[in-house]
Parts: structure tokens; C-alpha cells; sequence
């Protein structure tokens, strides 16, 4: 469906896209996973013609450089940051509808499938970032395109509405679309994506099946541990002899990075061992520092 | 290949949205309340250069069309593109199946029809009231005028929106485009006469130089519709009509009018689909 053949794309000196190369075939879902400034918006800009690029890019059999009003037809955008005009809901989604040249009832379902009835009176400056963020993709799935381009797309949500918006695009994969999207979160990817794309400084470094990248990259976490500072050494003793090292913080705790799996044998070693852990906290290691470590350990032409 | 189904829908869009931009409001509103009070002066004091009915409201007119249709025309031109830049809705916009193109020319059709909407107002209400008031007289001149006025509108939008099509920010384009306002309406007139005196130049070259402001040309046009003789301008008039006849002044000024629609729009499109081809 999407077939990307050594696509460049340079911003001043800055080499935003090098020589990427990849395809997303039918009704396949894939990720851009990468840290800021990998290249991930921009490729999907260059996929909407938006933006010039070297190498070509053909979607459904036409090259998008030559063919961009057809290929765009072809496809739904949803920002990562939306930007619309001075409009009711109602009113933009029915100027997007019409430039698309899709029927009233059409325009009518957009708003109804993504929750937006009861908002189509307000001006679009009124609603908060995941109303915007649904009205996106209300515009996006207007035509019933084939493609969805999805830029980050739940970046501006809350949990509650990420959910309920990622039940959504999921239901227009199982519909059959091929939807191609970037992200920073491991859980949305393990989701939605068939296929990962690992990006790092403009380059691929990494395709692989979600499976496959949550075994790549150690999945970790960081303990905080509140404990006396009479038992910090008997503590600290025993975190190294399981194999770990703790970074004290300035009032005294201690931090341990630990796999998923083992958090809850440090906490048990600690009170086996009559070290008084007074509290607690666990915390994620955000998408972003592990796509870092696993860039750096693959370099950037993933070898 | 342009799709005019799209160009008519850009069309649509702007022309709404103008219509509820509250400073489009604010000065339709002026434009016509000063219209009208000028009408009222006119029709109620004793003469103006001899002229009656139609033709004093036209007279009258002159000075506030030239003042007040720059300036909505070339702000608004300098907002239609470096706006939607900055704002980042024209790369939402062209991520649809639309061109640049089409865009341009929708953007332009449809603010250009905003503005005839708000001379035609202005000069529809004045009119309207002077025809109540029994003045009917000399009124193809006034409609003439508000042709003319239609045209300058023309001119200055596409000046304008060459400025925006050059321009990231909206603030540069704005500070382009109130000096060039400032220099077609107050430096054009002192330029001409400076230039003139510091450099002894001939009436040919006077005209020239008038002709190179499409407000100038708008003022001799205007002139000339309200006295073909032309006298009014002085040597300059009687240099251009007896060089070109009386209707040959006319469709030269007009040509010049159609020339600063068409050039400096043609820069722009090109600037904004070729030369600057992302967004």
C-alpha cells in the first residue's frame, strides 16, 4: 500500500530523514517509534506531499511527488498538534467534508463516531485537547480513506479518553485500513502496530514485530525506596549483592533500577533481611529513555 | 490541473469567515456610516466644483475611497497567507487533496468578493439615500466610481497578498504592508511633487511617475470620470490628453489598474506554488 524508497530530507544542514526505506502492506498497522527528533513527523509529511523530500514515495501504485491530490485523497491525517480555523465543529468538519466531497450524512457520522454530536455548535478554539484531538480524526476519517497518517495522536489526551480514542483507531484497523502512526508509548503500540519502525536521527534502525521489541529492549522500572538512614548501609548492601546499584538522593532515599519481573524480589530481599523500607514508589522508565538506550546500543544504521 | 469545485468551496470559507471577522465588520460599517455622512454634506451644501446630484456624492467620495480601500485591501492580503502560516491551519489545509493553486486562487476570489461586498454596501447605502432624495442625476458616474473603487480593491488585495506570500509572520507582513500603504496614499503624493521639484522633471515624466501608484491612478481615473477634459490635473492631464485623446487616458489608466492586479498576483501565486513549495 505504502512503499518508501530512499527517502531524504534535509531542513537547512540538518538531515532530517537519511535514506529511509520501508512499505506497509494492506490493512497493516505500523509505529514509528523514536525519540524526539528522529524523523517520524517529518516522514509522514513527506507522505502527504506536504513537504518536499528526495527518493520517492509511492502509495497504492502512485508516486506522491507527481500525484499528490490523488494520493492525499487517499489518506487521513490526524496532527500531533491540530490546528484549525475560527469555526464550529459542525462548520469545519462540513468545509474538510466538502473539499473532500463527501455527503451530508457522511459529515453527520464523522461527529456522531467520535463523539463529538453534543459539541458540534461550539467553536473549535472552545474545545479541550482531546475534543480537538477527536475532531482530527472526525476530519481524517471523513472519506472513509484507505490510509490513516496518525502523528502522535493521543499525546494530548488523558488516560480516560487515550482509551476510549485507541478503541477507536483499533476499530478502523479490524475495518481494514491501513493505518501508519508515531508514538512514544510502548502500551498504544502494543495496542494497535502489527509492525514497529525503530527511527533514531533521521534513520531506520529497527523493524520488528511489537513482540519482538519488548524483548529487545529490557523492559525496566525504578524503585524509590524510603528507609531510615540508620539502615542505609545494611539496605545498600543488600542491593548490591543482588546485583543491582542504588543512587542515594539528596534527602535519602534511594532509587534501584530493577526489571519489571524482579521489583518485587528487591522489596522482598530488603524485608527478609530486616531493612525497614518505610515506603515506597514504583515508576515507569518512559518510552522516550528506552527508545533512547536502545538506539544507542543498535547506533544509528541499527547494527 | 485545478479542480474548480475546490476553489469554489476555499471561495465559500473565506467569504464566511470575513463576514463574521469583527474588524471586516468594523470597517464595512465605517466605510458605509462615512459613506452616507458624506453623501448628506454633499447633497446639502451649496455646490462642489459644479457638480450636482450623483456627481457631488462622487466628487465627495474620492477622498474617503482612497483612504479607507487600501488599507482594508492590502491588510487583508497581508494577513490571508502569512496567517494561516503562522497559525499552521495551511499545512493542515494542504494535507487534504487540494493544491496550492487552488488554494491561492480560492483565498484571493474569496476575500476580493468580501471587500466588493463591503464597497458595494458602502456605496449602495449612499446611493440609496441620495436616489430617495431626488438626486438621481449623474449617476452612471457614481457607479463608475464604485467600479473603480472595485478595481483599486483588486490592485491593492494582490499587492497584499504578494507581501504575505513572502512573508513567515504576520507581524512583517503587517509592517510591509502599512508602509507600502502609507507610501502609496501619503508618500505618493509628496514624492511626486518632491521628485518634481528636486529633479525638474517634464510632465511626462510626472505622469509616469504618477502612473507607477496604483493609487494615483486610481485618483486620475476617478477624476477623469467625473471630467473627461481632465483639466483638474493641471499640465499632467493636458499632457495625457492630448497624447492619448480622452478615451485612450481612460483604458490606459484602467490597463495600469488591471496590471497591478495582474503582476504583482502572478509574483505572488508564483512565490507561493513554485518557489516556496512546503509549508
Amino acid at each position: 500500500m505504502i512503499k518508501i524508497n530512499d527517502v531524504s530530507k534535509c531542513f537547512g544542514s540538518l538531515r532530517a530523514l537519511d535514506g529511509v526505506s520501508t512499505s506497509v502492506e494492506r490493512g497493516e498497522a505500523v509505529a514509528l517509534l523514536g525519540p524526539n527528533g528522529a524523523g517520524k513527523s517529518t516522514l509522514i509529511k513527506c507522505l502527504l506531499g506536504v513537504l518536499d523530500f528526495t527518493g520517492e514515495i509511492i502509495v497504492d501504485g502512485l508516486g506522491v511527488r507527481d500525484n499528490s491530490k490523488l494520493t492525499k485523497a487517499l489518506m487521513g491525517y490526524v496532527p500531533q498538534e491540530p490546528a484549525f480555523y475560527d469555526m464550529t465543529v459542525l462548520e469545519l468538519v462540513g468545509f474538510f467534508g466538502s473539499l473532500r466531497n463527501v455527503k451530508r450524512e457522511r459529515i453527520m457520522e464523522a461527529i456522531e463516531l467520535t463523539g463529538l454530536t453534543e459539541h458540534a455548535g461550539k467553536h473549535c478554539s472552545a474545545l479541550s485537547g482531546g475534543m480537538k484531538q477527536r475532531l482530527s480524526f472526525a476530519i481524517a476519517m471523513l472519506s472513509d480513506a484507505p490510509i490513516l497518517l496518525l502523528d502522535e495522536p493521543t499525546s494530548n489526551l488523558d488516560a480516560f479518553v487515550r482509551t476510549d480514542f485507541l478503541r477507536l483507531i483499533r476499530d478502523f484497523k479490524e475495518n481494514g485500513k491501513t493505518i501508519l502512526f508515531s508514538s512514544h508509548r510502548l502500551d498504544e503500540v502494543e495496542f494497535l502496530a502489527d509492525r514497529v519502525v525503530v527511527m533514531n536521527s533521521g534513520r531506520i534502525v529497527l523493524e520488528c514485530s511489537p513482540h519482538d521489541l519488548t524483548k529487545q529492549i529490557e523492559h525496566k522500572t525504578r524503585i524509590h525506596l524510603e528507609i531510615p538512614s540508620s539502615s542505609l548501609p545494611a539496605a545498600d548492601s543488600v542491593i548490591r549483592e543482588l546485583g543491582y546499584e542504588a543512587v542515594t538522593l539528596n534527602c535519602g532515599d534511594l532509587i534501584v533500577e530493577t526489571s519489571v519481573e524482579n521489583k518485587m524480589g528487591l522489596l522482598s530481599a530488603l524485608i527478609r533481611r530486616n531493612v525497614p523500607v518505610t515506603d515506597f514508589k514504583v515508576e515507569e522508565i518512559s518510552m522516550e529513555e528506552l527508545m533512547l538506550a536502545l538506539v544507542s546500543e543498535r547506533g544509528n544504521d541499527g547494527h | 490541473m485545478m479542480d474548480i469545485r475546490n476553489i469554489n468551496v476555499l471561495v465559500r470559507k473565506e467569504v464566511r469567515e470575513s463576514l463574521k471577522n469583527r474588524w471586516f465588520i468594523l470597517y464595512t460599517a465605517g466605510f458605509s456610516i462615512l459613506a452616507l455622512l458624506v453623501m448628506l454634506f454633499a447633497t446639502s451644501s451649496g455646490g462642489l466644483g459644479g457638480y450636482s446630484g450623483f456627481g457631488r456624492i462622487t466628487a465627495s467620495l474620492i477622498n474617503l475611497v482612497l483612504f479607507f480601500i487600501p488599507l482594508i485591501s492590502i491588510v487583508t492580503g497581508a494577513v490571508s497567507i502569512s496567517g494561516e502560516r503562522e497559525n499552521k491551519t495551511l499545512a493542515f489545509l494542504l494535507s487534504h487533496p487540494v493544491s496550492k493553486s487552488e488554494v491561492f486562487i480560492g483565498k484571493f476570489t474569496g476575500l476580493l468578493i468580501s471587500i466588493w461586498v463591503s464597497i458595494v454596501l458602502g456605496f449602495g447605502l449612499a446611493g440609496v439615500v441620495a436616489a430617495l432624495r431626488g438626486g438621481s442625476e449623474d449617476a452612471s458616474r457614481y457607479l463608475m466610481m464604485a467600479l473603480l473603487s472595485a478595481l483599486l480593491a483588486a490592485s491593492i488585495l494582490s499587492v497584499g497578498f504578494l507581501v504575505s506570500s513572502l512573508s513567515r509572520k504576520v507581524a512583517s507582513a503587517m509592517g510591509v504592508a502599512v508602509f507600502l500603504w502609507l507610501a502609496f496614499i501619503v508618500l505618493g503624493d509628496l514624492g511626486i511633487m518632491g521628485t518634481t521639484i528636486a529633479m525638474d522633471l517634464g510632465v511626462r515624466q510626472v505622469f509616469v511617475l504618477a502612473v507607477i501608484n496604483p493609487v494615483e491612478v486610481f485618483k486620475m481615473t476617478a477624476v477623469m470620470t467625473l471630467s473627461p477634459r481632465f483639466e483638474v490635473l493641471g499640465p499632467v492631464g493636458i499632457y495625457a490628453l492630448r497624447t492619448f485623446g480622452s478615451a485612450g487616458t481612460f483604458w490606459l489608466l484602467s490597463g495600469v489598474m488591471v496590471l497591478w492586479t495582474a503582476v504583482p498576483l502572478c509574483i505572488a501565486m508564483l512565490s507561493f506554488t513554485v518557489w516556496r513549495r512546503e509549508e
